[in-house]
């Protein structure tokens, strides 16, 4: 900052006041560029919760290494894991966020340095003199601010920092839904081709009893309707099976060449057991990055109303130094001067309860989502556990009764109690059992993931949507949603 | 069985002394054996009372009595038991003295009975003494004639037999249901001239049918028309007794038809004449030469024959169905498709399944996996090969040479040299057809062809 060291000692006073609140300012911390960009804490996020290496991609080492990683993971067959880690070197989106909150960095350091004065130089003619003045203005009550709106630019960087690292909590959720829906596709393609070669083999065969004479065209068409059916519903996994396929790729950020990514034709096995999670709530509130961010919102809002009524009576103090001089005269003219707004009218009243309001809001906002993130934590466990209990129920019941029935109706069928025709009949059902089993896996495993957003924030209405098949692990998991 | 047994047999002998104490003397009422054994028992020759020549039951026994006075005592008890149809399956049956049908009753023209019936099962039942013509308190018919059994509990019958021939005994007490569930017996009443239709060997058995799903042992009481197992005797083929008969001798063939439909039973190698009926004796010179007889339901037929053609004779009840056992019946004829695509369409559905049936049902020598407690369709093995047989079906065996009271299975016919239909050597060709020309052209039936999705 500079200043006329021809201003009036008057006004002296005021100005080392000035340099002194300057001063002060610097010491409380005027904020820098950080080394990594407020990379850090979304890298932490990241390791603590979904265990996963994340970087912001600055320089062509940064590129050449996410490269590599991806080209490594790629090569074998995708994992949850591995999608996971390559999304997130590699989805440019998550990419772009990174660079949002370097910018976001920007703004805060911006805001914790003092303004600069402004200064200008003017020249008027009048009559045949001419005059030349230079004026020198800061902005003494953003001066005075700096420390209050310094601290809340960090907050907000810290925001910054949290929406970027939920951001990525998010993309990981996206990429696990988009993982367990294309494997579980895969697996349904994997059931209905099965089925689809015993109806095509028994409508064949069908087909031939009717040239022997054996079938009547009712039950000929049985089985072709069978076949046909099938063959639809074949057609239409495989339809499901490239679209979540595709969703996958978009998602890991796979183009060109690089698309050709190799999906497991069986979604994982279940857990062994499941996890017991007792202090659901308590971690999620802990835990959940949006509820971390509304109270960083709330804080700032605390400090900018502090703010509002700190400088409720002076909401403007311009202050300027300037100089005169009229050419080819001797005399000069030197003058400070100040301008106040003075809120005559509203005492700043106005102001001050607007903002009161916004920080009552924030404050009902952040306990209604604090309630919701509890329920949506209990919600989201319950829906996990139930999704579990019926995977185990297809796995350790259903289909093992279903191969009980098959093998005893082939024991019927060896000693000839019945035909052919009814041991496709019982295949039917078996499939149905299978489909139905592999939908519940399925879904177990998207409760799973809906489980791990509903904790550590991350999650969305999205991926939650097109669930079908017998069970329901529609949890909302939540964060964002206001 | 015999753990079985040995627990039957234990609570009838301690709940029957409770049930008759203080109503009859205990000392009065004569033992009740029972039998653990399902092969074919050796003649009773009676040891009191007038003499006879004694039957033979087909996998059965005949009921020892005991004389008091000039009273010839017997003990029924009806109660649960457990009945092998073969080895393999076995039906969890009511029946009388630890067998299912019950023990045999034989005596002899003009003897006073007395039976004692103590019910064991679990609800009330009768005894209907069928075709013997007695006063009508012992008809045993519940509600008409005298009051049911009730469980626990010993009732005595007592009639004087006044005819010769042979009866059947059952329950007229829920009888649809103690009937399904096996509960009956053969009475015979010897002539009390020992020469009036003398035969040599003498057997007889009674007929009954069963539903008993493959996996269970229960039959089906309610079913009326649909079952599987038909039985002489409570067995089916190859677990029925062969009938061992002495080249030469005069034999009579006694048939009880408690199922629910008639039965044309028929011998091969033999004419014979149907002898008796339950109303009686046939005069000899009324008589028809028979190679099959129908019996009908709820009748008995006796038939003599003359044993004078050695060999292995087929005996068996000509409703071929009767000759199978258990088998579905809605099931799709697949003659006429090959093997290689009913084996690719059940490789899909059933991938340990057998396929089967694509020149026919024959299964031959094939060694089938079936379903806990019961029966290949058609089995049995011969000399030759396999049988394919069931049910209602045994082997008459002629020999020269055998004792007289000797029933065991003399084993595989010995055929004398070139007796034995053979094999002609003759070039593969087409057989020459009188119209010199070829089979008159099949009619196709319209088939469908709907493919499925292109591509998929």
């Amino acid at each position: 900052m500079k200043t006329s060291p021809r201003i009036d000692r008057r006004y002296r006073s005021l100005l080392r006041s000035g340099s002194a609140v300057i001063a002060l300012v610097l010491l409380a911390g005027c904020a820098s560029f950080s080394p990594d960009k407020g990379m850090s804490v979304v890298a932490g996020v990241a390791d603590a919760a979904i265990r996963k290496d994340v970087i912001a991609i600055r320089s062509e080492d940064d590129a050449r290494f996410a490269e590599e990683t991806v080209a490594k993971l790629k090569s074998r067959v995708l994992t949850v894991e591995s999608s996971v880690q390559i999304a997130l070197l590699n989805n440019r989106g998550l990419q772009a966020a990174y660079n949002e909150l370097a910018l976001a960095e920007a703004d805060m350091v911006a805001d914790s340095l003092p303004p600069n004065p402004s200064f200008s130089v003017s020249r008027s003619v009048s009559g045949g003199s001419v005059e030349v003045s230079r004026q020198v203005a800061g902005d003494i009550l953003a001066i005075a601010t700096l420390p209050f709106r310094s601290e809340i630019a960090r907050e907000r960087f810290k925001r910054a920092q949290l929406a970027a690292a939920e951001q990525t909590l998010r993309l990981a959720a996206d990429v696990r839904d988009a993982f367990y829906r294309a494997t579980g596709a895969n697996e349904l393609v994997a059931v209905l081709t099965e089925a689809k070669t015993i109806a095509e083999t028994t409508a064949q065969l069908a087909t031939k009893l009717g040239e022997t004479g054996s079938l009547n065209k009712l039950d000929q068409a049985r089985q072709q309707a069978f076949y046909a059916e099938t063959t639809a519903d074949l057609a239409s996994a495989r339809q499901d099976a490239s679209s979540s396929r595709e969703r996958l790729i978009r998602l890991l950020g796979l183009w060109g060449r690089d698309t050709d990514i190799r999906i497991p034709g069986r979604l994982p096995q279940l857990p062994r057991r499941p996890d017991t999670l007792p202090l659901i709530e308590v971690q999620a509130v802990e835990r959940r990055l949006d509820l971390q961010m509304a109270r960083i919102d709330l804080l700032a809002l605390a400090k900018s109303l502090e703010l509002t009524q700190a400088t409720r009576f002076v909401t403007l103090l311009d202050m300027s130094a300037s100089q005169s001089k009229e050419l080819g005269t001797p005399n000069r003219s030197r003058s400070v001067g100040i301008d106040f707004q003075i809120p005559i009218f509203d005492g700043g009243e106005v102001r001050v309860r607007q903002s009161a309001e916004i920080y009552n809001q924030a404050f009902n906002l952040l306990t209604e989502k604090a309630v919701n993130v509890r329920s949506e934590a209990r919600d989201a466990f319950r829906t996990y556990r139930s999704a579990y209990d019926i995977a185990l129920q297809y796995q350790r019941e259903v289909l093992p009764l279903r191969k009980v029935i098959s093998d005893e109706l082939q024991l019927r069928y060896s000693s000839m109690q019945i035909d052919v025709f009814a041991l496709v009949v019982e295949a039917t059902a078996r499939i149905a059992a299978q489909r139905a089993g592999v939908a519940a896996k399925r879904d177990f495993w998207l409760a799973n993931s809906t489980l791990l957003t509903a904790v550590n924030g991350g999650g969305r209405g999205e991926s939650q949507s097109q669930t079908t098949g017998t069970t329901t692990a529609q949890a909302s998991a939540g964060g964002g949603q206001r | 069985m015999l753990s079985r047994r040995n627990f039957l047999g234990t609570a009838t002998a301690l709940a029957g002394a409770a049930a008759i104490s203080g109503r009859a003397q205990a000392a009065s009422i004569p033992e009740a054996p029972t039998m653990e054994k399902t092969s074919m028992q050796p003649p009773l020759h009676p040891s009191s009372g007038p003499d006879y020549n004694p039957v033979v039951t087909l996998n059965g026994w005949t009921l020892p009595w005991r004389m008091n006075g000039d009273w010839k005592e017997f003990h029924l008890v009806a109660e649960p038991v457990e009945r092998e149809f073969a080895e393999g399956m076995k039906a969890h049956l009511w029946g009388y003295n630890g067998q299912s049908p019950g023990p045999t009753i034989e005596c002899v023209e003009g003897d006073k009975l007395r039976i004692f019936v103590t019910n064991k099962l679990p609800e009330a039942t009768t005894v209907h003494w069928h075709g013997v013509i007695l006063p009508c308190g012992m008809d045993g018919v519940g509600g008409l004639s005298q009051p049911h059994i009730p469980v626990g509990k010993t009732f005595v019958y007592e009639f004087e037999m006044k005819h010769s021939g042979t009866f059947m005994y059952h329950p007229h007490s829920d009888e649809m249901v103690q009937m399904a569930m096996g509960m009956m017996g053969m009475i015979v009443v010897h002539p009390r001239d020992r020469s009036f239709r003398a035969v040599d060997r003498d057997f007889v058995f009674i007929m009954s049918s069963y539903l008993i799903d493959p996996g269970t042992f229960l039959p089906k009481v309610t079913e009326m028309t649909n079952f599987n197992m038909w039985t002489w005797n409570s067995r089916v083929f190859p677990g029925i007794d062969v009938m061992p008969v002495r080249l030469g001798d005069k034999v009579r063939v006694r048939i009880g038809n408690l199922t629910m439909t008639n039965h044309p039973i028929h011998l091969h190698g033999h004419k014979f004449a149907v002898s008796c009926t339950d109303g009686g004796w046939v005069p000899e010179s009324a008589a028809w030469p028979e190679t099959t007889t129908d019996v009908p339901v709820g009748a008995i037929r006796a038939f003599d024959f003359l044993a004078d053609n050695p060999g292995d004779w087929a005996f068996h009840c000509h409703k071929s169905h009767h000759t199978m056992n258990a088998m579905g019946h809605d099931m799709v004829n697949l003659i006429g498709v090959s093997k290689k695509d009913i084996a690719k369409a059940l490789g899909k559905v059933a991938p340990d399944g057998m396929a089967m049936g694509s020149t026919g049902m024959a299964m031959g020598e094939m060694e089938m996996p079936m379903p806990d407690n019961t029966l290949p369709m058609m089995t049995g093995s011969g000399q030759f090969g396999p049988i394919e047989m069931g049910g209602m079906f045994t082997v008459v065996k002629i020999r020269d040479g055998l004792a007289r009271d000797d029933y065991r299975d003399p084993g595989p016919y010995q055929f004398p040299k070139g007796t034995v239909a053979w094999e002609v050597q003759t070039p593969q060709a087409t057989p020459a057809r009188q119209d010199g020309g070829k089979p008159p052209a099949k009619q196709m039936p319209k088939t469908m062809n709907h493919k499925g999705m292109k591509g998929m």
